[in-house]
């Protein structure tokens, strides 16, 4: 039960209201009170299936903004939201595959090839966590005591494979959101997509500079580690670059404080603090 | 902002305060915590920072705090104030604070999104944005917000130990 002061009945309208609101036709970003109000809700009742009810009774795959909406909004409260969440998402592969399915080609505003990269993104990141149930929604070192899978060279060389890949995802589907902007109208929905990007990207970067400093703590032949540093090398200067291009969206950056990279990877063999939250 | 203006707002709140019957603990933090363009005011914050000592204070104090922290953007005011105090009674507060909004982090991490623009254009919203960051990596750093306490208790016992002395 929630230790918080709440009414559950009043609560699910609310909830019902917020999802309406954040997916409305409207070319903006989802209004983040909306989104906020469902990941509240996932707290307080460690639920989320009243939020994948309600997704369903909207008329979101009508439209293409408001699909695109739709996604943006599930893909903050996988982040933010209960833990439980991530867990209940499992099911909801099929939802998700069906918002690819019924846009057609580019559709008319631009948005069709953007939401079918944006579903393959979550079903990776729906994938990674159902392989590794101990990072939370936004990989936020901060909120884990321990590190696994680094006592076991083979389980943690995986992780961070893994996490690598999810990465790249994250990386491509940037890159496609930045082709995407047109000109002379404003970009504010599209750019609200990569708000999400932004955050995630971070957390996995964090941690991965943190796990392979463990590991190259623990391993007795930097050799097998190279492919690693190969990789962790150029993740630094695509991660670089992405912030850059991000610093210079002004809607973004009154949102959230992007982070600046320094110009080479943080060294992997000294033990330095891990990188500032932005 | 005009006197009138603000009077008006004072009598207002006066007004609904009791007509909600609010209690006085309530009304402590609803007066802490208006859209007054000044305070919260050190000795408001102290004072509500020595009722979370008292059980049945602490749970009225949370259920304002918790009221006025979810309100909507052109209350913007009441979100950060709220923020302010909580921020205040985290460090001088009952142990009881600290474990709650621990327990209840989300509220407070998900205001680093918060949004609100005004009639001239400013954001509002960063205000919030930014304390509720710092609240959040406090509330997330055991260790910092121990020592940040424990220096807190150390500094109000000598204060108290200095005036005991005159």
């Amino acid at each position: 039960n929630p230790t918080r002061p709440v009414d559950k009945e009043k609560a699910e309208a609310e909830l019902n209201n917020a999802i309406k609101k954040a997916t409305n036709p409207d070319e903006t970003a989802p209004k983040q009170k909306h989104v906020r109000k469902a990941i509240v809700y996932t707290w307080d009742y460690r639920s989320s299936a009243s939020i994948w009810a309600a997704l369903r009774v909207q008329p979101i795959l009508s439209d293409e903004v408001q699909t695109f909406k739709g996604l943006i909004t599930v893909h903050k409260i996988l982040q933010e939201g209960h833990p439980i969440t991530l867990k209940e998402a499992q099911h909801q592969t099929s939802w998700l595959e069906t918002c690819a399915r019924t846009v057609g080609g580019d559709a008319t505003r631009g948005y069709g090839s953007l939401i079918r990269a944006y579903v393959k993104l979550i079903l990776a990141k729906l994938k990674f966590h159902r392989h590794h149930t101990a990072f939370n929604g936004l990989f936020e070192y901060e909120e884990y005591v321990a590190l696994r899978g680094i006592d076991d060279p083979n389980e943690g060389f995986e992780t961070i494979m893994d996490l690598m890949n999810l990465q790249d995802d994250i990386d491509a589907f940037q890159k496609l959101i930045f082709a995407h902007f047109r000109g002379s109208a404003n970009n504010e929905c599209r750019i609200s997509a990569l708000v999400p990007q932004v955050k995630e990207s971070y957390g996995i970067y964090r941690f991965i500079i943190s796990m392979l400093r463990a590991m190259y703590r623990r391993t007795e032949s930097m050799d097998a580690l190279e492919p690693l540093k190969d990789r962790y090398d150029h993740q630094h200067f695509s991660l670089r670059k992405f912030y850059y291009e991000c610093s210079n969206l002004k809607y973004l950056t009154g949102l959230i404080n992007v982070p600046k990279l320094p110009q080479d990877p943080p060294s992997l063999i000294d033990s330095g603090d891990t990188p500032d939250l932005p | 902002m005009s006197g009138i203006q603000g009077m008006g707002k004072t009598v207002m709140r006066v007004a609904k305060n009791s007509v909600k019957g609010y209690s006085d603990t309530q009304v402590k933090i609803r007066d802490a915590t208006s859209n007054d363009p000044w305070g919260p005011s050190g000795t408001q914050m102290a004072e509500i920072a020595q009722m979370t000592y008292n059980q049945t204070d602490f749970v009225e104090i949370i259920e304002m705090l918790d009221k006025r922290l979810n309100d909507k953007g052109k209350n913007w005011r009441h979100v950060f104030k709220s923020l302010t105090v909580l921020d205040y009674i985290l460090h001088a507060g009952s142990d009881n604070v600290v474990q709650y909004f621990r327990e209840n982090i989300y509220i407070v991490k998900t205001l680093k999104e918060f949004q609100y623009v005004d009639e001239t254009g400013k954001d509002q919203g960063a205000n919030v944005r930014q304390k509720a960051k710092d609240i959040t990596s406090l509330l997330l750093d055991e260790k910092r917000m121990r020592s940040q306490r424990a220096s807190r208790k150390d500094m109000r016992d000598r204060m108290a130990g200095q005036k005991s002395e005159r």
